[in-house]
């Protein structure tokens, strides 16, 4: 591992404390959410998966309605065949001639390669080794005219797509190509950004202190107003997403 | 650090306020940017907003009050996670640490999202300066750069350019034809820097928050920069100040909430991003290696000022900005350094220290509208009188403006004020001569008609040459109270 440079964080910190007056050491009273330990998180964990399980049909109408609100074009059907139709058509629109994808779960209920190869459409599942190094998949992703995705959690609250990036499932599957389509499983909703940060500080503390290196939200295209405060999609991530909820 | 340029606030405010065009661009930031925030707080309710203040407030006032034990948490997780800390005492310290890891790592491209420490340190300089060709990637940013000038406003950098102005300016530095559509415009810079994204060896942000508990830094972002800067080079930095820690990931939520509402009437950005260290072994892609270099740079002298504390809660969100009606007049380069506005106003000062930047605390007209509108309810009012308080006090600390106000005419004022039969015979007296002064054709008094404009009056110039000296009324309100207002049966 790289050497710390600057400031020794001893003396750093001793600076801080004299800067406030105080000794080392934490703070009188703890800090109530660090207070809470797993068995507690376990037990509000299982309300909201509770909660959630009994309002998910409710969850699903806000999430819908927020995202669309929120810049997502919202495509809703429980219907695995009518979603790959969906997309097929996307794919049609944008005239894309590649498409990459994430390795997940949810492309075993909407098993899209057939349906896009067969319009001639090539294909790439996103996933080094066997024979893809990270280079080449690279490549692909910046020469694909849509990205596939699966979501880790979807939040009504906001209209949020969350993914948390690990082996399979890239960072730039859902960034780099200027159209990209979210798969979201009714499983996937949760209802808040609360419930959001419970789950994955439990997470953290079920695997000894790692909930991976990196987590996104995507709320919408990518947009900015920097010049005169006019609003204009697609800068540097896509211009049109997609939300399509599987219930 | 870049040139300090707090001195010339009075001058540089004086020719900004003249600038139709930063006139029209602030009444935009007023309309969408405030218009929205407001827009938001119906939306969730007075009430709901008020406890997510409170929330956010009190877990900033208990971060703050125990900043070393959340830092060195911070940095023990960080390191768990296969990051490395580095902590910067100062701006020279800091852009030390960038250009040892510019220099043991080979980096020769690096691409850079918002951030506002990295303004501090004026560390684009210091990358050109070692051969390291960096590129801002926030269109606001990138705007500013090839500009070669500073952020206009905290949120929005490039606020005060046109969009023709930008046009003139992408043709000139990126060779491409005019052209007068906004979205061609973003397409552009797009377009010239898609490919550097994708060579940069380095990427380079700043931070929302930091979470000790997990060790995580939160970017928040709309264009994407963000994850591409942190996620496509093989080096990942993140430069930010001390102040940015929060406990828990689940204090998150509230500030989630907070700061895109409070910044640009957004309920959510496009993007929030949570980078908790390298890529691991076997994720598909991210950076190789994580440092995040945590920044004091004069910040453990406000921590020091228990009446200056509470200034670093600030949360960088604008709002008091776009609501101060000063900023909105005079705009954010008079203010002369990185951080504009009102709270600028506290954190300049104290930043590149008093008597550079003894103007800016007198820059307000302290109506409290920043403290209404500031979603950790930052009471910047009173550390402006706090600071304005140090000048008179500290007259060295001053150096050129010790308050506007002579101290004897202070006093002799304070003492008049405080006697009720002292202050009625000085009414009567002043109202007699200003009957006569006004009276009279040639008196200094009477520019302007029948209000006391603009006075140039002896002693008192200072006070009075740039703020108007209200007329006596013919009967003060304790006249009128006893006259006709007051109850003689003692009854309401
Ligand atoms: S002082 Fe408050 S309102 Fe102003 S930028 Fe900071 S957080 Fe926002």
């Amino acid at each position: 591992m790289a050497e710390a440079t600057g400031t020794p964080k001893s003396e750093f910190l001793a600076s801080v404390r004299r800067a406030l007056g105080r000794q080392a050491g934490p703070p009188q009273t703890e800090y109530p959410r660090l207070a809470q330990g797993i068995e507690q998180l376990e037990d509000q964990a299982r309300e909201v998966r509770e909660r959630v399980q009994a309002n998910r049909g409710a969850l699903l109408d806000k999430l819908a309605e927020v995202a669309q609100l929120r810049g997502w074009q919202v495509r809703r059907t429980p219907d695995p065949e009518e979603a790959m139709d969906y997309v097929q058509s996307l794919a049609d629109g944008q005239g894309a001639n590649r498409v990459v994808r994430s390795r997940q779960e949810v492309f075993e209920a909407v098993p899209l390669d057939a349906t896009l190869t067969g319009m001639g459409i090539t294909v790439t599942e996103v996933a080094h080794g066997e024979g893809a190094s990270r280079e080449s998949l690279r490549e692909q992703i910046a020469m694909s005219g849509m990205g596939i995705t699966g979501v880790d959690y979807a939040i009504a609250e906001t209209g949020s797509a969350v993914i948390v990036p690990r082996r399979g499932l890239g960072r730039l599957v859902s960034l780099v190509p200027p159209v990209h389509v979210a798969l979201v499983r009714p499983d996937d909703v949760i209802e808040s950004l609360d419930d959001l940060f419970l789950m994955r500080r439990l997470e953290y503390m079920r695997n000894g202190g790692d909930m991976g290196p990196y987590l996104n939200f995507i709320t919408g295209p990518s947009r900015t107003a920097d010049i005169e405060q006019t609003i204009v999609v697609g800068v540097h991530g896509p211009k049109e997403v997609h939300m399509v909820l599987l219930g | 650090m870049p040139e300090v340029k707090t001195r010339d606030f009075p001058a540089a405010s004086a020719v900004s306020i003249l600038d139709p065009q930063i006139r029209m661009a602030l009444q935009r930031a007023g309309t969408g940017f405030d218009g929205g925030r407001r827009e938001c707080i119906e939306e969730v309710t007075p009430q709901v907003w008020e406890e997510w203040r409170e929330q956010a407030r009190q877990t900033k006032l208990h971060t703050l009050d125990h900043l070393d034990y959340y830092l060195e948490m911070l940095e023990e997780r960080v390191s768990a996670n296969g990051g490395q800390v580095h902590f910067a005492a100062d701006a020279a310290e800091a852009n030390a640490i960038v250009a040892d890891l510019v220099r043991t790592r080979g980096v020769r491209i690096a691409t850079k999202s918002k951030s506002m420490v990295s303004e501090e340190l004026n560390l684009n300089h210091m990358l050109e300066s070692i051969g390291v060709d960096v590129y801002e990637t926030d269109l606001g940013e990138y705007i500013i750069q090839l500009a070669e000038e500073t952020p206009f406003h905290l949120v929005a950098p490039a606020l005060h350019k046109s969009k023709e102005e930008v046009s003139r300016l992408f043709t000139e530095k990126l060779g491409v034809p005019p052209m007068d559509d906004i979205n061609a415009l973003a397409a552009a810079a797009r377009e010239a820097l898609r490919q550097r994204f994708l060579e940069a060896d380095l990427g380079i942000s700043g931070a929302n928050f930091l979470v000790a508990e997990t060790g995580t830094l939160v970017i928040i972002t709309n264009e994407g920069n963000g994850r591409l800067c942190t996620s496509a080079p093989r080096i990942h930095v993140g430069i930010t100040g001390m102040e940015k820690v929060i406990p828990s990931v689940q204090d998150l939520a509230v500030f989630l909430r907070l700061l895109p509402r409070s910044a640009t009437g957004q309920r959510i950005t496009s993007y929030v991003s949570m980078v908790s260290g390298p890529r691991k072994h076997d994720d598909e892609d991210g950076p190789e290696e994580f440092h995040l270099i945590v920044v004091d740079n004069g910040r453990s002298r406000m921590l020091a000022d228990p009446d200056l504390r509470e200034a670093l809660m600030c949360i960088r969100c604008g709002a008091c900005l776009n609501i101060c009606p000063v900023y909105q007049k005079v705009g954010g380069h008079a203010y002369g350094w990185v951080y504009p506005g009102p709270i600028g106003s506290i954190v300049s000062p104290m930043l590149v220290g008093l008597d550079q930047a003894s103007d800016l605390p007198q820059a307000s007209s302290l109506c409290g509208a920043c403290r209404e509108a500031c979603p950790i309810r930052i009471d910047i009012p009173r550390m402006l009188l706090h600071l304005r308080h140090k000048l008179a006090e500290e007259p060295d600390a001053g150096g050129r403006a010790k308050g506007t106000m002579p101290r004897p005419i202070a006093n002799g004022f304070a003492k008049v004020m405080a006697n009720p039969g002292l202050l009625s015979a000085t009414r009567k007296f002043a109202r007699a001569a200003q009957a006569m002064l006004l009276g009279s054709p040639i008196s200094p008094l009477a520019r302007g008609g029948r209000g006391i404009r603009k006075a140039g009056l002896p002693l008192l110039s200072k006070w009075t040459h740039s703020r108007d000296l209200p007329e006596i009324a013919p009967r003060s309100f304790g006249e009128i109270w006893k006259q006709e207002l007051s109850n003689p049966d003692g009854e309401r």
